[in-house]
């Protein structure tokens, strides 16, 4: 039987009328990856900041490691790391004083702290920002040395709060392979993202959350195959080219169309070789066409597949209950 | 190249986050943490000496010379200035706790296997220094403009002693304030509505004595006339009555105090613990 490094059952917390977690139960084994998915509003900050002893449940109970996380927060908090969705580093310190200050408080002294926010700072590729002031860093840059200082020690349980929202591609790239490089070393990892494209690259199992409740949750193909498979949507360049262009894929493809915007959208579960298929068929047939893309399902798709809403419609309906995103309302973060 | 996670080895999780040592440690840890903000917020210090300066300028040399008050006004105003600079460090506590609050290091700081205590612990300490600093600016100031005290040591030590309690107990009560509203503009909008007030009426620049019926009343109980009281008796031949406060300034300074320090100090100690889970 493998271990679990998470568990929750029931987990819920109220901010006045708003239920922001509603009766979540949660299991994570050791070594794996489970992913939170949900748009704003959904509970994912909320939840993990539960387990991570920064509030306190209203209902339900949780465990890391198999310690409570009201009962024996203190141990909780020597296996856990969590990085939050806003850089929690001190601006006004330089991004290495951050490191060595992060290193000391978990117990390093001043000679081996140094060390190894040296070591961090070489492996996140920030010797050339590491003597800046951390309000002086670019995001991507904030989120490097935020990762890092949740590293400085090897945490059993690693809680990663949309780390790539507001990231550009590039750092998301960085960030991505650094929470492989971890997952590989064994490290247990719960992730949140609003990003479909993001639990499957990196979760063995996504839970998808609304409205503080779990719709939905199995392994990345599971939820895939139940929310609709890839496409490629071609847009043709005018009505009579569009009329042209359906006659064409339906011959060849199953399609489905959105007249309205001159779309035929091809079902790819072949991905990159139904596109050239696709696209080799237009350009053989000379229609004019706009543009021709793959389309993997979007958090979109997979709401309303799911839950038979939009992710937007569900982010309205949090914040019309009181708050304007699944953070608590008493803490405000800049 | 290096493994990304550190073995867990060096680390401190043997010993219980909750020892008094760790509290020491971590709380130095944290002040030194304050500490380093000084010289890269020069706005912060700022505004805990230009405020007094302006004061002082304005008291000497544009009403100075309409006040009299048997005595030099230079002495009389500087143990004013003193302990108003004493009170306004419950805005800047407060004001200086609730932007750290509202910024996700302290989050951090909480899931860290440390004395939570600690990050309340090191702000006070912070901010005990960086009011210290700025005492010591403004009574340089006022002795580079003539202010002379006329101070025993034993006096010296008497009054170092006193502003220290004090500036340690309004940190205490300005700490719980800025756990209380939370946001930075609005503690200081509401400390300068409450706090600017009482320092005006506690004899600080003019005599209690001299006051209508009203405020001077509120001036006899006011806690800040305590602590011009105080210094002032310390540094001057002038001695304040009227009100028990005012007869025994300096045992009234020091019942303030500790009335402050056993209110704020758990009250802040609470709030601070009450979102966090353990």
């Amino acid at each position: 039987m493998t271990d679990i490094a998470i568990r929750a059952e029931g987990l819920t917390k109220r901010f006045g009328d708003f239920v922001a977690v509603d009766a979540l139960d949660l299991q994570v084994p050791d070594g794996t990856v489970v992913s939170l998915l949900g748009p704003n509003g959904a509970g994912k900050t909320t939840t993990v900041r539960m387990l991570a002893t920064l509030i306190a449940p209203d209902g339900g109970r949780a465990w890391v490691g198999g310690h409570d996380v009201v009962r024996d927060g203190a141990r909780v908090r020597e296996l856990i790391s969590l990085t939050g969705q806003f850089a929690a580093l001190d601006k006004h310190l330089t991004a290495r004083e951050n490191l060595v200050l992060m290193a000391q408080l978990r117990g390093y002294n001043g000679r081996a702290a140094r060390r190894r926010a040296d070591e961090l700072l070489e492996r996140f590729d920030a010797g050339d920002f590491r003597d800046r002031l951390v309000k002086n860093l670019s995001g991507g840059e904030r989120r490097r040395i935020d990762l890092a200082a949740g590293l400085i020690e090897r945490p059993q349980v690693l809680v990663l709060d949309e780390p790539t929202t507001g990231l550009d591609p590039r750092s998301r790239q960085v960030v991505w392979s650094t929470v492989r490089e971890l997952v590989a070393e064994g490290v247990t990892l719960l992730l949140t993202t609003q990003y479909l494209e993001e639990a499957d690259a990196l979760a063995d199992r996504v839970v998808l959350l609304d409205r503080g409740r779990e719709v939905a949750a199995g392994t990345p193909a599971e939820l895939k195959s139940r929310v609709g498979e890839q496409r490629v949507d071609v847009i043709a360049a005018d009505g009579e080219a569009f009329g042209r262009l359906e006659a064409l894929l339906w011959e060849h493809f199953t399609i489905t169309t959105l007249p309205e915007q001159r779309t035929v959208s091809v079902s790819a579960p072949d991905e990159v070789a139904d596109l050239a298929r696709v696209a080799d068929a237009v350009t053989q047939a000379g229609i004019p066409v706009d543009e021709v893309a793959l389309r993997r399902p979007t958090l979109d798709d997979a709401f309303l597949a799911l839950t038979g809403h939009t992710a937007a419609e569900s982010e309205k309906a949090a914040g019309a209950d009181g708050a304007d995103s699944d953070r608590e309302p008493e803490e405000a973060h800049a | 190249m290096t493994t990304l996670a550190a073995p867990v080895s060096t680390s401190a999780s043997g010993r219980s986050a909750l020892s008094p040592m760790r509290l020491v440690r971590d709380t130095r840890l944290l002040t030194w943490r304050s500490l380093r903000a000084i010289p890269r917020v020069p706005e912060r210090l700022l505004d805990v000496t230009v405020q007094p300066i302006v004061f002082i300028l304005l008291f000497l040399y544009v009403f100075g010379s309409a006040i009299h008050v048997g005595i030099n006004y230079k002495s009389y105003l500087f143990p004013g200035i003193i302990a108003q600079g004493l009170a306004f460090s419950v805005i800047s506590a407060g004001t200086a706790t609730a932007t750290d609050m509202s910024e996700g290091v302290v989050d951090r700081f909480r899931s860290l296997p440390i004395n939570r205590l600690a990050i309340i612990t090191g702000q006070v300490m912070g901010q005990f220094c960086e009011q210290v600093l700025g005492m010591t600016i403004y009574i340089a100031f006022g002795i580079a403009l003539g202010w002379r005290p006329d101070l025993t040591v034993a006096g010296g030590f008497e009054l170092a002693g006193l502003l220290a309690l004090g500036i340690f107990a309004f940190i205490w009560a300005g700490v719980l304030f800025g756990l209380l509203i939370r946001s930075p503009d609005a503690v200081q909008g509401l400390g300068f509505i409450v706090i600017l007030p009482l320092t005006f009426m506690a004899g600080t620049f003019v005599p209690i004595s001299g006051m209508d019926a009203i405020p001077r009343a509120i001036a006899q109980w006011d806690p800040v006339s305590a602590f011009v009281a105080s210094a002032r008796s310390l540094t001057t031949h002038l001695h304040s009555s009227g009100s028990f406060q005012l007869d025994h300034p300096q045992l009234a300074m020091i019942g303030w105090c500790v009335v402050l320090l056993a209110v704020c100090v758990p009250l802040a100690l609470r709030r601070f613990n009450r979102t966090t889970a353990a």
